[in-house]
């Protein structure tokens, strides 16, 4: 080029991920505080909704009703033991492998979860 | 032929500032419908600056722009073409995987309810071709076509706009000897159907062949206006170049030694440089002329080894340098500053020790492979110094620096390196006139050192005041070669132009 | 672009000195550009009046094995980032590294049976090798295509998944979780390294510090991290300059996959159950922790530093909103926001005004 430009456009400045971004200022601080009142909104929503779910998946036995609106820290309370022709109960379980049980005294809510049964065939 | 009556473009008075630098200074240019108008300047003169304003790149500090007697101000180039005002660029802009028609058509699709019509458009484009007796299929992909090709799609798109005026900045620069006779057809039709055409070239053939008016630049003033009939080409040049070499260099010191560089049959891989062979001596200063896209640049790159070699044989000393990639380079003694700076030359966000170390950092070494902070704190502390760089300290961001002292910490880079030859393309590009002296100086004093130094500059007072010998590339040839101390610009120009 | 400069001590000197339109202006910079840890810390606070549980001695405990463990993987992102690239391949790199950790560490061994416990470092010598490779493919593609880094960690991210599935499939083990892993593995990491009160801070968090140490001298007193950072922030010039960008390129990548790697192997003894949905979405916590703590999109900008204050700053904040009981179905959305926020902080720092 035969310019007499002392510097030539600050565009080329960087590369980057921003290399072609054309934006002003102004639309990025609506983005930023958009997003943050957005995040606010997000989280009021969730306290006002407040509490964790825990279902209770029987798998083939009685329908168990979910607990809701557990709070953290709180405990599970131990649901009535559903039935299955068939079988025996044999507790509630953190997997489904029914490798970890899950624990209704000591465990404290942190998250919904969903307790899964395991059944004991009845030997004739 | 031409008719004062009949002015198309007014442009009066125009100036720009960019920081430190007046780059236009009250130019003024007449364009009378039906002519062909050069506009003529050495490398720098504001020639594309000028153009820049009046498509609106650039918002011009004073002056005005009248289009038939009403001023006009655009804001980009959109604008301008819907005014009738177009331009067909010295780097084509074009979508090269689309094919002919979307090109022309680009932004304002023919539509036929809210679809944009193949047919329409295919016919629109047709018509135009037809007027301008190009052969083209419209539905031909671009990047499938020559460069000659798509330029002319670039005219049709102008005249389909119904340009009044057309702008051709170097056009013929990548054209065979037809595709400029075709070119030139076209540009003659147009400038009988009434068009104004501004004709930017560096080729005083062509122009004295094209053109009925002729203005000229130099240093962002406007020179002279004449009509082409009344000029020769020496007359041209001497406009173009008059001026006076002033004490802006410092005096020459340095001495030639034995020869030492050689380079022989430089050919490009990817690009024009064709069989360029030359040797330079130890303790010279050695100039590379040229107009733009002669080959000066991809000499120095191709010695370097950042661009492909197809063949030639770089010997230093006797002993021959591969150079395949810069690492290997810098191995064999070579550095390179680069012509672009900020594209590639600074690392901007990193530091101003992290700029000098970066090429040497294998001296840094301490324990295997760990670095010594405190010998790059000395190794950079030492060429601040010694440079006389202004930086508030080592920690600085480079790209807040000025552009003297970014140049000044690059250099550091390289001296750091212990190089023997040293390739400077353009090193006093976009830097004040303060601190072109202190790099001047710098190139002697490395000269006196007994290293080789190769030096591009489009700025001729500036080869001539420093350089030994110069050697005038043209068209990716090397087309002769000179004593700085006895030649003048008028016969650098005349080289230049040689193989164009 | 004043901001950009090393912050001089006579800040508000400075903007005493302004007039009152710039000082607004730069009183609005200084808010927007740290808004995130403005939110942040506002958070904190919100949250520990709400549920001063959140600022007991094993809650603090909490976050910080969490932070951790978490610190490694966002180490890896953080160099790519740094080249102006990413990997999204992050948590599928860890998944595979976790089981195969955990298949070489079962006690009974559905994947190979037969094959009994290996010895840990056998283990961990695998998965750094699986993830260099991985690393090589991602960096090599982006070295030398010049394919976009979304482009070439979306690929590999499918890749490594498919890998995972099959890995699962293996032996009689037919696609299940894997658990029981031999209890020298499991002490190695989840061992107690010391109390503070009664609660236990497991080994991890040493084996996390000593691997930040260690990305920490790479990336600032050797060549590669040098050569990483001037590749980063322009490539044409540190190709000029005598950098080998392409080697330097594919071991930043290389080094990314030791990193997820060894993040995987903690994370198969700390999680002690692995499947296919292990590592899923850490690259997104990972990205994240990097923009808030500064490593910018922008290429050749950021500190280890930043990359531990970004982990640990997410690290609160999660924990923070699983004390306010928040659904953590929301909190996928709270993170998406954060992350596009993040990134929008970052941009108008580094944008030039016009």
């Amino acid at each position: 080029m035969d310019e007499r430009t002392p510097e030539k456009q600050p565009e080329n400045d960087f590369k980057g991920i921003y290399k072609n971004v054309k934006i002003s200022v102004k639309t990025l601080d609506i983005v930023i505080v958009g997003g943050i009142l957005l995040m606010i909104a997000l989280v009021l929503f969730g306290i006002a909704n407040n509490g964790y779910t825990v279902s209770f998946d029987s798998r083939g036995g009685t329908d168990v009703a979910a607990q809701t609106d557990l709070m953290y820290g709180d405990h599970v309370a131990e649901p009535e033991p559903p039935t299955r022709e068939g079988y025996t109960f044999a507790g509630w379980y953190h997997d489904e492998n029914c490798q970890y049980p899950f624990d209704f005294d000591n465990t404290i809510v942190d998250a919904s979860a969903t307790l899964y049964a395991d059944w004991e065939k009845i030997q004739d | 032929m031409s008719n004062n009556a009949n002015v198309l473009l007014r442009m009066e008075g125009i100036t720009k500032e960019f920081p430190g630098v007046k780059a236009l200074d009250g130019v003024n240019l007449t364009v009378k419908a039906g002519t062909v108008h050069a506009l003529m300047g050495e490398n720098g003169a504001g020639k594309s600056t000028l153009m820049k304003c009046l498509f609106g790149v650039y918002q011009k500090n004073a002056g005005h722009i009248y289009l038939e007697g009403k001023e006009v101000n655009f804001k980009n180039s959109k604008e301008a073409l819907e005014n009738g005002v177009a331009m067909v660029h010295q780097e084509l802009n074009q979508a090269m995987s689309r094919n002919v028609m979307d090109n022309m058509w680009l932004g304002r699709f023919p539509k036929t309810g809210p679809f944009t019509s193949e047919k329409k458009m295919y016919d629109a484009t047709m018509e135009v071709f037809e007027e301008l007796g190009v052969k083209v299929n419209p539905k031909t992909i671009m990047s499938s076509m020559p460069v000659s090709q798509r330029q002319m799609v670039e005219i049709a798109k102008a005249v389909s706009y119904k340009s009044k005026i057309i702008v051709f900045d170097e056009p013929t620069s990548s054209l065979t000897e037809t595709e400029v006779d075709h070119l030139f057809t076209i540009i003659n039709m147009l400038r009988d159907r009434g068009c104004g055409i501004i004709y930017i070239s560096h080729k005083m053939a062509e122009i004295k062949r094209i053109s009925d008016e002729i203005t000229i630049m130099r240093d962002g003033k406007w020179i002279a206006t004449e009509k082409a009939a009344d000029l020769e080409m020496n007359d041209i040049i001497r406009l173009m170049v008059g001026r006076e070499l002033t004490n802006q260099f410092p005096p020459k010191t340095n001495t030639p030694g034995e020869t030492y560089l050689k380079v022989e049959g430089l050919t490009g891989m990817y690009n024009q440089l064709k069989d360029v062979s030359f040797e330079a001596k130890r303790g010279e200063i050695l100039g590379l002329a040229g107009l733009d896209a002669s080959g000066r640049t991809e000499v120095l790159e191709s010695i370097f080894g950042i661009r492909t070699r197809k063949s030639g044989t770089i010997t230093l000393g006797g002993k021959p340098c591969r150079n395949r990639n810069s690492t290997e380079s810098i191995k064999n003694g070579f550095a390179m500053l680069t012509e672009e700076r900020r594209a590639t030359g600074i690392f901007g966000i990193r530091s101003i020790r992290d700029n000098t170390v970066i090429s040497s950092l294998h001296r840094h070494k301490k324990w295997g492979p760990l670095l010594s902070e405190k010998s790059q704190r000395e190794d950079t502390q030492r060429y601040i110094d010694a440079m006389r760089t202004k930086t508030p300290s080592q920690e600085t961001q480079i790209r807040s620096l000025s552009g003297g002292n970014q140049q000044k910490v690059i250099i550091g880079r390289w001296l750091l390196t212990e190089p023997e030859v040293l390739l400077l393309d353009e090193p006093t590009r976009g830097i004040d006139v303060g601190a072109k002296y202190e790099i001047y100086q710098l190139i002697g004093n490395l000269a006196n050192e007994g290293k080789t130094v190769l030096m591009v500059s489009s700025e001729m007072p500036e080869l001539l005041g420093v350089c030994d010998r110069i050697l005038v590339m043209s068209g990716g040839r090397l087309a002769g070669e000179v004593d700085a101390k006895t030649t003048t610009q008028e016969e650098i120009m005349t080289l230049a132009a040689k193989f164009a | 672009m004043s901001e950009l400069k090393v912050k001089k001590p006579s800040k508000i000197d400075q903007l005493k000195a302004m007039s009152p339109k710039d000082r607004n202006r730069a009183i609005g910079d200084l808010l927007m550009n740290n808004a995130m840890f403005i939110i942040i810390a506002i958070a904190i606070v919100g949250i520990a009046i709400a549920e001063p549980s959140f600022v007991s001695v094993p809650s603090i405990v909490n976050i910080i094995s969490l932070t951790a463990a978490k610190l490694p993987i966002a180490l890896g992102v953080g160099g790519c980032i740094i080249l102006a690239g990413t990997d999204i391949s992050a948590g599928r790199q860890v998944g595979l590294a976790a089981c195969i950790a955990a298949g070489l560490q079962l006690t009974t061994n559905k994947l190979f049976p037969g094959l009994g416990v290996m010895p840990w470092y056998v283990a961990l010598l695998a998965v750094c090798a699986v993830g260099a490779v991985i690393g090589f493919v991602n960096g090599f593609c982006m070295a030398k295509f010049k394919l976009h880094p979304f482009i070439v960690t979306l690929s590999t991210q499918l890749i490594v998944y498919g890998c995972i599935l099959l890995f699962l499939k293996l032996g009689t083990n037919s696609g299940q979780t894997l658990s029981g892993m031999s209890q020298t593995y499991q002490d190695l990491i989840k061992g107690t390294l010391f109390r503070v009160g009664n609660t236990a801070v497991p080994n991890y968090v040493l084996y996390s510090a000593i691997i930040t140490a260690i990305v920490w001298v790479i990336w600032n007193k050797t060549t590669f991290g040098k050569n990483m950072y001037a590749v980063g922030s322009n490539e044409e010039a540190a190709n000029v300059s005598g950098v080998n960008v392409v080697k330097t390129i594919i071991l930043v990548f290389m080094m990314a996959g030791v990193l997820y790697a060894i993040t995987g192997f903690m994370d198969a003894s700390r999680i002690s159950s692995v499947n296919a949905t292990t590592g899923l979405n850490y690259e997104a916590d990972a990205i994240a922790a990097c923009v808030i703590g500064g490593i910018s999109f922008v290429g050749g900008i950021g500190k280890v530093s930043g990359a531990i204050i970004g982990v640990l700053l997410l690290q609160i904040i999660f924990t923070g909103l699983t004390y306010l009981s928040v659904d953590q179905n929301l909190l996928f959305i709270v993170k998406g926001v954060i992350i596009l926020v993040a990134c929008a902080i970052d941009m108008r720092k580094y944008l030039v005004r016009k």
